[in-house]
């Protein structure tokens, strides 16, 4: 299998959860789609790896994140770990170069993500200790 | 097959947790790694014995030599680079901006706690102040545990002084004095609560083994055991995290929110984590959504788990009250779980009440609810509003349980104004959104451990600062 994209891996899981990707800019989006009902049609994509940004989310019922900065120590990924949802973190298009820079200018790189992976079916895959990864299906 | 133990020999090393290592102040040396190498690197360097097991009289001393506080200062920038390094890679958070007021935090705490807690000290004595670390032996759901005793070093005195620093407020031989009596708080609370010689869990192997045998059976009495994936395991599993999140929220994204306890080994050969997840804070006005859903101060949740299941190679209870173990996921290995309930923060331990498992959803959908209403209050809140009161969970919260169990947070509240923002700081909250200073100016210093300089050798232990230019 090809992965378009990959990341840290929050923790082990044979869990393999697939979804629309949707991202999520700003705390409206994330309200609207709880709103929706359709929480769990999707893999989120977001930016930060903070949790208070995705509190309802994942408090609802999520079934797979991808943030495009943090760790697995990161609150986020200490939560994705207690929820038991797989989590990729600081991900990055395996096909690029980019990469995410603490404290840089990361806005290039965060718009090619947001590109080439939002509104694509995708499938995670967070069986590895150290890397999560994430594979177009469709 | 499990090799955890195998980290409690004295000549083991640890694994490594993360590939990158930390300089500091120890430029031209090697550098110093993560966990229990990391640890032992920094004892080998340090000039004074501070960091080894001390005694009663070391700790009742009023103050510390100037090489202690250097090797307190070297030790406390290594453990926050250890705990933390990497979760300063996420970013901003999209919701609240943790940077922002953070940082207006750690200079806040610096020039205001030290009359706050030599007040303290002066109300209830050296003693007095060990106690107060000690109760915490013998309670679940209190907040005298080791990240907000941790915070009171390393964020109030390391990262304040780091900022201070670095926005050229002071200079590294100002607030001697000052440094010394938020110190020496630290000091007697982690020595009066873990009563081994050590203060922190990084010099223990990362263990946190603070809880009397008594309290300990008493718990895991009431312990409810099953299979993992069964509807129990899950039931548990849920509520836990939910509850978890609701903490982090209620703390603004930070982890004063939770409390781990351990590894306490059992004498089946599994482990119990202690965990306390604070999900009502009454000291701030927007847990009013809390109250509505009748969510309490305190879930403290005992976690049995299966080392040998998931062949546990190395667990840390970190400074921040953070269990980390590897493999990663040790959530699948539960086996056992117990749920308890402290309603408010002064709840007597005898009325502390058990909730068995079987009943917790009803207590999750008010967990579900408080998060909800609690996110939607947040993203109504100005920029402005989210730092000021991101700022007062810091300022305020990492020492609130220490002063309300000395019986002198009113005094602090009237006498020393402790809810007012110095002005000072206050003029620094529109600087430290220029040049990057919240986003990367200070992150670098505090991260790379460039930031915390020593105290000259030969300053007085009476300085303090008389002058600003």
């Amino acid at each position: 299998m090809s992965y378009v994209a990959e990341g840290y891996n929050s923790f082990e899981t044979k869990k393999t959860p697939s979804g629309i990707v949707k991202y999520l800019p700003d705390p409206k989006s994330v309200i609207a789609l709880i709103q929706s009902g359709k929480l769990k049609e999707h893999i989120l994509l977001v930016q930060g790896g903070t949790t208070t940004f995705l509190a309802p989310a994942l408090s609802m019922g999520s079934i797979g994140v991808i943030t495009m900065s943090g760790a697995p120590e990161s609150h986020l990924g200490i939560l994705s770990r207690e929820f038991q949802m797989p989590c990729v973190m600081t991900a990055y298009l395996t096909d690029s170069d980019s990469r995410y820079v603490t404290g840089g200018n990361n806005n290039a790189h965060f718009a090619a993500i947001i590109k080439a992976l939002e509104g694509k079916k995708v499938q995670l895959h967070c069986e590895d200790r150290e890397t999560g990864r994430i594979a177009i299906i469709s | 097959m499990s090799t955890y133990k195998d980290r409690y020999k004295s000549a083991d090393d640890g694994m490594r947790f993360q590939d990158l290592v930390y300089q500091g102040n120890f430029k031209g040396m090697d550098p110093v790694p993560d966990g229990i190498l990391g640890d032992k690197v920094l004892r080998q360097r340090a000039k004074s014995k501070v960091l080894e097991k001390v005694s009663k009289e070391d700790v009742l001393r009023d103050q510390f030599t100037v090489d202690e506080l250097n090797d307190l200062n070297n030790y406390l920038a290594w453990n926050i680079w250890d705990v933390l390094v990497m979760r300063a890679t996420e970013g901003v958070s999209g919701m609240i901006p943790r940077q922002e007021y953070e940082i207006l935090a750690f200079m806040h705490e610096f020039y205001r706690w030290p009359e706050i807690l030599e007040m303290t000290t002066n109300e209830v004595g050296a003693q007095g102040i060990i106690d107060i670390g000690a109760s915490a032996r013998r309670e679940i759901g209190t907040k005298v545990n080791c990240v907000h005793d941790w915070c009171i070093g390393a964020v109030g005195f390391g990262m304040g002084r780091c900022g201070l620093l670095a926005l050229e407020a002071i200079q590294p031989q100002d607030y001697v004095r000052e440094s010394n009596i938020i110190l020496k708080f630290m000091q007697r609370v982690l020595w009066g609560k873990r009563q081994d010689g050590y203060i922190l869990n990084s010099q223990d192997r990362y263990r946190c083994k603070i809880h009397e045998k008594d309290i300990l059976d008493k718990l895991l009495g009431q312990v409810e055991y099953f299979e993992p994936g069964s509807e129990k395991h899950d039931s548990l599993v849920r509520f836990n995290a939910a509850a978890e999140l609701l903490s982090f929220l209620d703390h603004y994204d930070c982890r004063l929110g939770l409390g781990d306890t351990g590894p306490y080994e059992l004498p089946d050969g599994k482990i119990m984590i202690i965990r306390d997840l604070f999900t009502n804070e009454e000291v701030y006005d927007w847990s009013d959504v809390c109250d509505h859903e009748n969510v309490p101060h305190c879930y403290t949740l005992c976690l049995v788990i299966d080392p040998d299941k998931m062949a546990l190679s190395e667990i840390r209870v970190n400074d921040i009250s953070t269990t980390f173990t590897r493999p990663k996921n040790y959530i699948e290995h539960i086996v056992g779980g117990a749920v308890f309930v402290r309603e408010k923060w002064n709840t007597p331990m005898g009325e502390v009440y058990q909730v068995k498992i079987s009943e917790l959803d009803k207590r999750l959908e008010g967990i579900q609810q408080a998060t909800f209403k609690l996110y939607t209050k947040f993203s109504r809140m100005s920029r402005r509003t989210l730092i000021t009161n991101g700022m007062y969970v810091y300022y305020i919260d990492m020492i609130l349980p220490h002063l309300r169990l000395a019986g002198t947070y009113d005094k602090a509240c009237t006498d020393y104004e402790f809810w007012e923002i110095d002005q000072r700081v206050s003029n620094y909250y529109y600087d430290i959104v220029k040049r990057g200073f919240a986003q990367a100016t200070v992150p670098q210093k505090i991260f790379s451990g460039e930031g915390y300089l020593p105290f000259p050798d030969n300053v007085s232990l009476n300085r303090s600062k008389y002058y600003w230019k």
